[in-house]
């Protein structure tokens, strides 16, 4: 009853009255000198704190000093945490700041959004280019990208890549869906059903090999991620699935072991030719260009085949790296470069490194750079047939 | 089995994992204090020190503070109506309720024994679920996810109040809101107005904090003084725990649908809760008491929260996929120690398994302890003018919100939905089905359209599990429209609205102008959305429309409802007055007099907060923070001058020194970028 009471004094009633209403007065008010002194006083012990303590809340970088004392590596990830990404870029930047001269404190920041384009967006807009920000970029931040899609507002070619790395991956199917190897994917009574997020993300590499290979699959969108595809798929209500080399282990050894799956190829690698070669990972798994070579008795060529490999070397072959601006002091740059080089080569992170991330190698070598400018050149060509077969096949209109 | 389970109980009694889970344990209670870090926040602070362990120390650290993150989040939502975390809003419903009435420790102590209780199921279930993990995970397909998304929206009838036109249109504006951004099928972005910012959705702490928290505050704000007697306890802990025995059922039905929550992806904590509650609403024979301090309300969902967090180890250590993102950290962090998740990790790492198990297990007896023994410190909280308080939880729960997103705008939304709230609240409609909406509107929709395209027409409706589903939905309705039925017929009473006036003391705008423009606003929101979603394609389109049709139905109900009164009202003021004259609760004269000066101080303090968010866009945050405390708490909590330049320093202090010791960033402002 109290407290009902005391809400309904008026604020502005001055002491004398509502001591009147209450059995407890309020206190009374200050007076405008008090509150004057009192609010300027901390008003200007904050505005100096801010202004010369700068320095001490936010100490200014030192990073082309030859070492990163002190500093902090903030590595943008633009996806939510828990995926493969993230893995991937927490275990590398742990790693990483052992390496770097200085050993600088390792923050990851999560910053998800529309398919990691907000966060590389962002990274683009106001990212500082001290060498202290990186950004990890990855296929699902590439793919838009490569579309031209209207909300990507940053470009790799603004970035420098640090280290990048790839991984791979194997198109799996469930066995009872009467698949027990390549030849059920095509002249099929039922199309099989494919499970995916979107098809304007990581996907669009299986789509684009279902597309070569002229596979009777039809799909479906909308799924949270990998792992509740792979669930779907045990289920029975999807038919075919990929999945990354790192989740291989978690998701599809099991149920192959078990004949509930079949494993029909591996997306492969890109070599330093430009060629689809097999995953060192699943050396015994047929790469997708093997796979219509069986089906269709020829090797691949032409624009499906030319997209292919663009997308394989894409979002395969360097589909993971850590990116800074273009405007980053070179000597910071190759700081963090020459770091991640001797990461990459030393035997000990190798070893944790194959158990981790299924063992493709970290690329940071001088030369880095410029190859994957290469790689993230993409004709014109290219372009217009996947947006082409978004738009024909799946009713998707890149904007 | 037993013997790796004993093995691992064995290993805990290593004194350098018992610190490891002992520091956990109070770092997570720590954390979840703290409105707006939760879980979250917790292993995000945590997760940089475990780098270098041994998988086992660093187990014990974060699974000590997961467990009991919603042990400690409950404090600050019983004795301030402010919610530690999106989960604790659910106990802030009945125990903030009871706090009220001067039985904070009463509340508390039913709380933590339930968290604890929650936690040990939670435990226990972990343990038992490990061979049934696959067969549960693997049985509910889209069409059950489906359906049971539909169920959790269903609940928002169930905690309306009374008033379920109210209750649904909040339901209905809630998913609305949570469609704001990347919609899930078409990854097109729905409701943004172009605004990057809005593309990634509205954040859940911002959310929540804003409708439950800001609100509060700009409701109490008002209060200079403390209470001035707090109620203890009776007999002392012996009555507290003897009255937690006998709501023990309630216990274990929260602790069991908290697990089951937490083992399907896609659920979540906030929405297993909610579910919690919603069932000791659904089941229970007198649900009068409900919102006003009933201890069911308390023990289900504070039971559910907490086991929550073990269920969602299941899927993420069995499957390798994350119910939330606290295990989400944790999957990485396993991951970087070469431990891979999936159905082996039964068979190679045993023992990690049950050690955390135990380790949970332990942090739930640990953390509820220590709460426990610090209830009567805790309730004498409430004696401290709420006024006094409120200067200092607007900058902590901003502060907090800001860690997730590092955004400014989550911010303004904030404060934006705290005014919402506030409205909510005033006017008699449930908060709560709004937050379950905003939950929920995402996943509904995703499975709806898995459920459509993976299906053969209706062929998923004939599913057993959907089956299970749809007679827990259409039975009540059935049994609610016989029960109607016979009323109807038995005493032919013709006014419907009188059962519900006495309901709310708690809304004291209600059947005022204000109640009038609530339903204007939602009879406008579901327009705009309704004209808006015309833009998207076909497939975005269609739930967004159906929802907003529906809530034009809605609140269209309402406005006719609503202008029907004040058009009775000028004739002689019959229906409101007379009401509150029967309850009792204030005589007539004062009421009309101070429902309008509350509403006027809970804008002034809106307005104050907005000050405050202007000046952290301008200056930065510790500027902010150096002239909003001293000024609220001399201008409007009128605090003693010595209180106000103490509070404000150790503020100072505190932010100073927080980015330095943990990953937290203060807010920064134009001043920052010059500087």
């Amino acid at each position: 009853m109290t407290s009902k009471m005391s809400s309904l004094e008026p604020p502005g009633l001055s002491p004398e009255s509502s001591e009147g209403q209450g059995e407890q007065p309020d206190p009374p008010k200050h007076s405008r000198r008090t509150i004057l002194t009192a609010v300027g006083a901390f008003a200007l012990l904050g505005t100096a704190t801010t202004v010369l303590g700068g320095s001490l809340l936010n100490p200014p970088s030192s990073t082309e000093d030859g070492d990163f004392s002190g500093e902090t590596l903030e590595f943008l990830i633009p996806l939510a945490s828990g995926g493969g990404t993230d893995t991937w870029a927490r275990f590398i930047g742990t790693e990483l700041t052992n390496y770097v001269p200085g050993r600088p404190g390792f923050a990851p920041v999560n910053d998800a959004g529309g398919e990691g384009i907000l966060g590389t967006n962002r990274f683009a807009r106001s990212a500082k280019t001290d060498g202290t920000e990186i950004l990890v970029g990855t296929a699902s931040t590439v793919v838009p990208w490569v579309l031209g899609r209207s909300a990507v507002k940053y470009s790799f070619e603004d970035l420098k890549p640090v280290v990048v790395n790839g991984t791979g991956g194997v198109i799996y199917a469930r066995a009872e869906a009467g698949v027990a190897g390549l030849e059920d994917l095509i002249n099929r009574d039922q199309p099989l059903e494919f499970g995916g997020i979107s098809a304007t993300g990581l996907d669009i590499t299986t789509l684009v090999a279902f597309d070569l290979l002229e596979a009777d699959v039809t799909s479906t969108f909308g799924f949270e991620g990998r792992g509740p595809v792979n669930l779907a798929l045990q289920r029975g209500e999807i038919d075919l699935d990929y999945q990354t080399t790192s989740a291989y282990g978690s998701a599809v050894a099991g149920i192959v072991k078990e004949g509930k799956a079949v494993v029909l190829m591996s997306f492969g690698q890109l070599n330093e030719a430009g060629d689809v070669v097999r995953d060192p990972n699943f050396p015994d798994v047929p790469t997708v260009a093997e796979a219509y070579e069986t089906l269709h008795g020829k090797k691949p060529s032409g624009e499906k085949y030319e997209a292919y490999k663009t997308l394989l070397g894409l979002t395969y072959t360097y589909q993971k790296g850590l990116w800074v601006p273009q405007e980053t002091p070179e000597s910071a740059y190759e700081l963090l470069r020459q770091s991640s080089e001797k990461l990459g080569e030393d035997k000990g992170f190798q070893e944790k490194a194959a158990k981790v991330l299924g063992g493709y190698p970290l690329v940071a070598d001088p030369g880095t750079a410029d190859r994957v400018r290469d790689a993230y050149k993409v004709s014109g060509s290219v372009r217009s047939y996947v947006t082409g077969l978004l738009a024909s096949k799946y009713n998707i209109h890149v904007e | 089995m037993l013997d790796s389970a004993m093995a691992a109980l064995a290993s805990l009694a290593d004194p350098s994992l018992l610190i490891m889970l002992l520091i956990g344990t109070v770092a997570g209670l720590i954390m979840g204090l703290i409105p707006g870090l939760g879980g979250t926040g917790a292993v995000a602070i945590l997760l940089p020190i475990t780098f270098g362990m041994e998988p086992p120390q660093a187990l014990a650290l974060l699974i000590g503070a997961l467990a009991v993150v919603h042990t400690s989040d409950t404090v600050s939502a019983v004795l301030l109506g402010a919610p530690g975390s999106a989960s604790a809003s659910v106990t802030m419903l009945d125990g903030y309720a009871m706090a009220k009435k001067g039985q904070a420790a009463r509340a508390l102590t039913l709380a933590f024994l339930s968290s604890m209780a929650g936690g040990i199921i939670g435990a226990v279930g972990l343990t038992l679920a490990i061979p049934l993990a696959r067969p549960l995970v693997l049985s509910f397909a889209s069409p059950e996810l489906f359906m049971l998304t539909v169920l959790g929206v269903a609940l928002a009838a169930v905690l309306s109040r009374g008033n379920i036109i109210k209750g649904v249109s909040a339901g209905l504006l809630g998913l609305i809101l949570g469609m704001v951004g990347t919609s899930p099928t078409t990854a097109e972005e729905r409701f943004t107005f172009g605004s990057l910012f809005l593309g990634d959705g509205l954040s859940l702490v911002a959310v929540a904090l804003g409708v439950f928290g800001l609100a509060e505050i700009a409701s109490r704000a008002s209060q200079r003084r403390g209470q001035k007697q707090v109620i203890t306890l009776g007999g002392g802990w012996g009555q507290g725990i003897r009255e937690w025995l006998t709501h023990w059922t309630q216990v274990i039905r929260g602790a069991l649908i908290g697990i089951w929550a937490g083992v399907l992806p896609g659920v979540g904590a906030t929405a297993g809760t909610w579910m919690a509650y919603g069932q000791a609403v659904a089941t229970a024979k007198d649900k009068r008491q409900f919102g006003k301090g009933d201890p069911r309300g308390i023990v289900g969902p504070e039971s559910a929260n907490n086991s929550v967090e073990a269920g969602d180890l299941i899927p993420t250590l069995l499957f390798g996929i994350p119910g939330g993102v606290p295990s989400a950290m944790l999957l990485g962090m396993l991951l970087t120690y070469g431990i891979q998740p999936g159905p082996s990790i039964i068979t190679e790492h045993l023992d990690l398994m049950y050690l955390i198990v135990w380790s949970f297990a332990i942090a739930s007896v640990l953390g509820a302890l220590l709460c426990f023994l610090s209830v009567k410190q805790l309730a004498k909280l409430t004696k401290v003018p709420f006024a006094v308080l409120a200067a200092g939880l607007v900058a902590i729960m901003l502060l907090g919100s800001f860690q997730e997103g590092g955004q400014l705008g989550d911010l303004w939304i904030m404060i934006v939905l705290g005014a919402f709230g506030w409205l909510l609240k005033s006017t008699g409609f449930p908060r709560a089905p709004f937050l379950i909406g905003f939950v929920l509107a995402i996943p509904l929709e995703r499975y709806y359209f898995l459920t459509d395209s993976l299906y053969e027409g209706f062929d998923w409706m004939a599913r057993p599990g959907v089956l299970f589903f749809l007679a827990i939905l259409i039975l009540p309705m059935i049994w609610a429209f016989i029960k109607f039925i016979r009323a109807r017929r038995h005493t032919n009473v013709d006014d419907g609205h009188r059962d519900e006036q006495p309901e709310d003391d708690e809304a004291p705008l209600k059947n005022s102008t204000w109640s009038l423009v609530a339903s204007g606003i939602f009879f406008v929101a579901f327009a705009a959305a309704f004209i808006a979603s015309f833009s998207f394609s076909p497939e975005a389109r269609l739930v967004p429309q159906l929802v907003s049709t529906g809530g034009l139905i809605f609140s269209g109900i309402l406005l006719f409802i609503e202008t029907r009164r004040r058009l009775r009202d000028r004739t002689p003021k019959a229906d409101a007055t007379l009401a509150a004259e029967a309850e009792g609760i204030l005589d007539t004269q004062t009421t009309k007099a101070g429902w309008t000066l509350d509403a006027k101080f809970a804008l002034k303090t809106f307005l104050w907060m907005t000050g405050f968010l202007a000046l952290t866009a301008a200056f930065g945050y510790l500027i902010a923070v150096t002239i909003f405390i001293p000024a609220f708490l001399l201008i409007v909590a009128r605090a003693r001058v010595k209180t106000a330049v103490v509070y404000t320093l150790v503020l100072y202090v505190v932010l100073l020194a927080l980015p330095s010791l943990l990953p937290i960033d203060l807010p920064q402002g134009w001043l920052n970028t010059i500087v």
